[in-house]
């Protein structure tokens, strides 16, 4: 026992804290909030780091907070999928941090500066608790905290269209933070317990069948709206083109991962070991609704006119495969699923920095003014290029990995029908992403456009952009760091 | 005797050589273009030297390999080299060599891009053809399909535009499909890929419907590249639009990866024996004779010089097609070696092609009166080809048809022999006109007594263009008449089927 066992505890604490101290920095040295937040992060950052290695891949870290046993104090319960998880969650928040240090000044003035940062690290905290943790009931608390927070961060612009585009997330979102609860309710009241645990070998023994069906119908409705599956996604366009592109990347490239990653947590975790039978038909319609996600948000895209826009879409489309990994119930299909939130992450995360350097230098969000960019912004548009292919699934990138093994996953489950909606969705892909990528590269500017000699994003911005893109290269080519351990997890999980 | 495998760097020094060229254009943009353009050319030379020096261990039988890197145990990506892949290489190698020469003077503006993307599309190729595995050779061929795309649009006029977006649209789509034949593939082989043992798909393992369905799909994947018909559609647009020598890499090797992955799915994925068992070699050959008939037709019928050698590769490589599902010896041999065979005649007329549009702007055969006049060299060369095509000996084109007829009547189907008289027949009639018409055929010449041009050999000093042009046009025919020199595709394809068979 090692002081290792502390850090995943620390790792949600210390941003915690630190964002609750961050205003009266920001009351003293307004200077020096961006860096202050950077702190706990990379602090974050590093203890996750170093608990790599530790947690075997079927295995887990548990940490009685207070020293009360549960199931009467509360779990933090971290295993290999919740580290990765956790890793995820640090890395893309420093790196969309790093770029709203200069980014964010043009979006948000004055006073509400602090209040974005102390936003952001809470949302980050907020996401790194709600992985980690093994009681359900502190899953929805931390929830409600990453709910409020990026409530307020896509409203932090403070413009008429930001607060109507928050007001709208706040409109789906509350009622399916209600749903979670009303289903941990109905899941204590006929268990008795919260840890999810001690859950999971309660539900099999369990004889109210038809309350847990509803509870986790409910589970599934309210952390598909915040994860956006179709079709609980209308709030997320709007949000995620409106918001200030940091956020954007935040919300599309970790947010919804996380309420899907919660999805995985409560299927496998607290349902899959002994009530397979009972959310079955649950699971299947799931199946169905993330097969249309994948078709409808791929559709969505290609007909967008607005750059963030049909991100955001193809976010739509994105969270539509990582259903597809969860409901085809292999071992290979939730693998899949899990390197796609890395790489999806990675590449979203990249795709939205991208449309913000491109607002930030230029002003320009309709694809069309893209023409002829890479002339002026070569560097951001090859990020964007690489970042594109890893969405399409082009090997060698991290999305070839990811899709190789979400359709492997259900050639094993005999879903011939999600693999054909699996291939179509990548071409789909392709003729969203290809649209850009040849506008950037291949097409003359538009009259006047990039005419005038523009700079290319300052390094700050850049390097944030380049880490991701090179990321989805790295997980690309180095997928065995990962693969064998993720394989070994879901089948440990199943 | 089979030799020994061993590991070795050189596939990974081969493949990585071409990008010389990419960090010049990337160091120095701007720099003289001379220099920059030159050190590209060596940087396909090198590559062209390095796969060389594997020559003698090849023909010993050994293979070379090396580990790049790996998913799971058992999925990773690795370069072997093995006869099949070193000779497709080899190939690639050289003629990629010719048509870097070649560009140096065709290519007038944005150099710098069309050469940063030969060089890359060259190592992809490379790298699929030196693949050990499925894996390895879908990551490479993807990655050449992207690459290859700004060479196709690289006039950037509203044609060009139009093929690339046709190209892209068949691309995706063959990738796609590939994508899945090759899960379902991994799925019910039990994860394996590898293409060093013969057969690792069988009846033991999956049923007759799935063995059916991912050689359909595999034969729909590669089919779009390999331009069987009716997913040829990209093709014959696709090669007026790109410069020439991207034609001539298009035609000459970049069709042939399809063609090569077939060679790949049916003797070494399937297994002649589970070919045989499924009956699968008839649908190929249904669909290879088609191809080379109705293209031959269609090639009748173009008046754009670079259209209608399109047409005749869409036909040519489907005798590729056709020596493989004869499923005999002599009928892999002959398909086998008018792989390389092909990439030598019709590279050249594709680069002759070339020399004719730089010279004089002429793209219309009808326009092309007299031009042998004016281009005695190129025309000459143009003509050797175009006669080895239609399989005149002694050359190169009537080695495969030789070869190919001979596995046909093995097969004990002789309609293949009239289907590649027919096929030469047809060739005949829209190769001999040109030749007619570059020849016989002068300004003038209908009014009686018209003046006939006197030959001018001045006008082809660019010796950048008129090299690669000779070399091969000669090529065609010393390949033809000696052999079974080593290093020449007999002596390697021989290699190839002993073990295959």
């Amino acid at each position: 026992m090692g002081a290792y066992r502390h850090f995943p505890v620390l790792m949600i604490t210390i941003p915690m804290l630190g964002a609750v101290l961050l205003p009266f920095l920001g009351y003293l040295r307004k200077r020096w909030v961006a860096t202050a937040t950077l702190l706990p992060l990379a602090v974050s950052a590093v203890l996750g780091l170093l608990l790599i290695g530790r947690i075997p891949a079927d295995g887990y870290l548990s940490y009685e907070l207070g020293s009360w046993t549960p199931h009467f104090g509360i779990e933090i319960r971290v295993d290999y999928l919740g580290l990765f998880m956790m890793l995820i969650v640090c890395g893309i928040s420093l790196l969309a941090l790093v770029f709203s240090m200069r980014y964010i000044e043009r979006e948000v003035e004055g006073p509400k500066l602090t209040a974005f940062y102390v936003l952001f690290l809470l949302l980050s905290a907020a996401m790194l608790g709600f992985t980690a943790t093994g009681d359900i009931f502190n899953l929805f608390v931390f929830m409600e905290i990453l709910a409020l927070s990026s409530y307020a961060l896509v409203a932090v612009a403070g413009n008429r269209n930001a607060v109507r585009a928050a007001f709208k997330y706040l409109l789906m979102g509350a009622p399916s933070s209600i749903m979670v609860l009303l289903a941990i309710g109905f899941l204590y009241s006929v268990t008795g317990s919260l840890n999810m645990a001690d859950l999971s070998t309660r539900i099999a023994e369990s004889s109210y069948s038809e309350v847990l069906i509803v509870a986790y119908i409910l589970f599934v409705i309210g952390f598909g709206v915040k994860a956006a599956l179709f079709p609980m996604h209308m709030w997320l366009p709007d949000a995620h083109s409106i918001a200030p592109s940091p956020v954007s990347a935040m919300l599309s490239g970790l947010l919804v991962e996380v309420s899907a990653f919660a999805i995985i947590r409560v299927t496998f975790s607290v349902f899959g070991s002994g009530a397979e039978n009972l959310i079955g038909g649950t699971v299947d319609a799931l199946g169905i609704f993330a097969a249309a996600a994948v078709l409808f948000g791929g559709i969505m895209a290609i007909i967008q006119k607005d750059l963030k826009m049909m991100i955001a879409y193809s976010t739509i489309s994105h969270i539509g495969y990582i259903f597809l990994g969860i409901t085809a119930f292999t071992a290979e299909g939730l693998a899949g699923a899990m390197y796609h939130v890395l790489d999806h992450g990675l590449a979203k995360a990249c795709l939205f920095l991208c449309a913000g350097s491109f607002i930030y230098v230029k002003g320009y969000r309709r694809i069309d003014d893209l023409k002829g960019a890479w002339r002026q912004m070569p560097w951001t548009c090859f990020a964007f290029a690489v970042a594109s292919i890893s969405v399409i699934g082009v090997p060698p990138t991290a999305g070839f990995i990811s899709k190789w093994y979400l359709i492997l996953g259900n050639i094993e489950a005999g879903n011939y029908f999600y693999v054909f909606v699996l291939l179509s969705g990548s071409i789909l892909a392709a003729v969203y992403c290809f649209r850009v990528i040849y506008y950037m590269f291949f097409q003359p500017p538009k009259e006047g456009a990039w005419e005038s000699r523009t700079n290319e994003a300052s390094p700050s911005m850049l390097a944030p952009i380049w880490i991701l893109s090179f990321g989805t290269l790295f997980f690309g080519v180095f997928s065995y760091l990962l693969i064998p351990s993720l394989l070994k997890a879901a089948a440990f999980l199943l | 005797m089979p030799g020994k495998s061993s590991f070795s760097v050189i596939p990974l020094i081969a493949i990585l050589l071409p990008w010389i060229s990419l960090v010049v254009i990337l160091a120095v943009p701007k720099g003289s273009r001379r220099v920059r353009l030159w050190v590209c050319f060596l940087g396909s030379l090198a590559t062209l030297g390095v796969v060389l020096s594997l020559l003698p261990g090849i023909l010993d039988g050994n293979s070379y390999t090396i580990k790049l890197a790996s998913v799971v145990e058992g999925l990773e990506m690795r370069l072997t080299v093995d006869t099949l892949g070193y000779y497709f290489g080899l190939v690639l190698s050289f003629l990629w060599m010719l048509a870097t020469l070649y560009s140096i003077s065709y290519i007038d503006h944005k150099e710098n891009r069309f050469f940063a993307f030969m060089a890359m599309c060259e190592s992809f190729l490379l790298g699929a053809a030196f693949a050990s595995n499925m894996f390895t050779y879908f990551i490479f061929y993807e990655l050449m399909t992207f690459g290859s795309y700004p060479l196709i649009i690289h006039e950037e006029t509203a044609m060009a535009r139009r093929a690339g977006y046709k190209y892209l649209v068949y691309a995706i789509s063959a990738g796609t499909v590939l994508f899945f034949a090759i899960v379902a593939h991994y799925f019910w082989s039990g994860g394996d890929l590898s293409f060093q043992e013969l057969g690792t798909l069988s009846l033991a393992s999956a049923s007759r419907g799935i063995l059916m369905t991912i050689f359909f799909t595999y034969l729909a994947g590669f089919g779009v590249k390999a331009a069987i018909m009716p997913l040829h559609g990209w093709v014959p647009d696709a090669h007026p639009a790109a410069p020439s020598p991207a034609s001539a890499l298009l035609s000459g090797v970049i069709l042939k990866a399809g063609a090569f992955g077939i060679i790949r799915v049916v003797f070494f994925v399937f297994g002649i024996d589970l070919m045989r068992q499924l009956s699968l070699f008839t649908v190929m050959a249904v669909l290879a004779c088609i191809t080379i008939v109705v293209a031959s037709v269609f090639a009748l019928t173009q008046d754009n010089l670079k259209r209608r050698l399109a047409y005749s590769s869409i036909g040519q490589v489907s005798y590729i097609i056709l020596g493989l599902s004869m499923l005999t010896q002599d009928g892999a041999l002959g398909g086998m070696m008018h792989l390389a065979h092909h990439a030598i005649m019709k590279g050249c007329l594709f680069l002759c092609a070339g020399v004719i549009l730089v010279k004089t702007g002429k793209k219309k055969i009808s326009e092309m009166r007299g031009i042998g006049y004016q281009l005695p060299i190129t025309m000459i060369c143009f003509s050797v080809c175009a006669l080895a095509m239609m399989g005149t000996p002694p050359s190169v084109g009537f080695i495969s048809k030789w070869l190919l007829g001979s596995g046909a009547l093995e097969a004990g189907l002789p309609v293949y022999i009239v289907i590649l008289l027919v096929s030469a027949l047809l060739s005949a009639a829209y190769f001999l006109p040109i030749i007619y018409i570059a020849f016989f055929r002068w300004e003038g010449d209908e009014v009686e007594g018209g003046q006939k041009p006197k030959l001018v050999f001045g006008k082809e000093a660019d010796h950048k263009l008129i090299v690669p042009v000779v070399i091969l046009a000669v090529l065609t025919v010393v390949v033809g008449i000696w052999v079974t020199v080593p290093g020449f595709p007999y002596s390697l394809v021989t290699k190839i089927v002993n073990v295959i068979f």
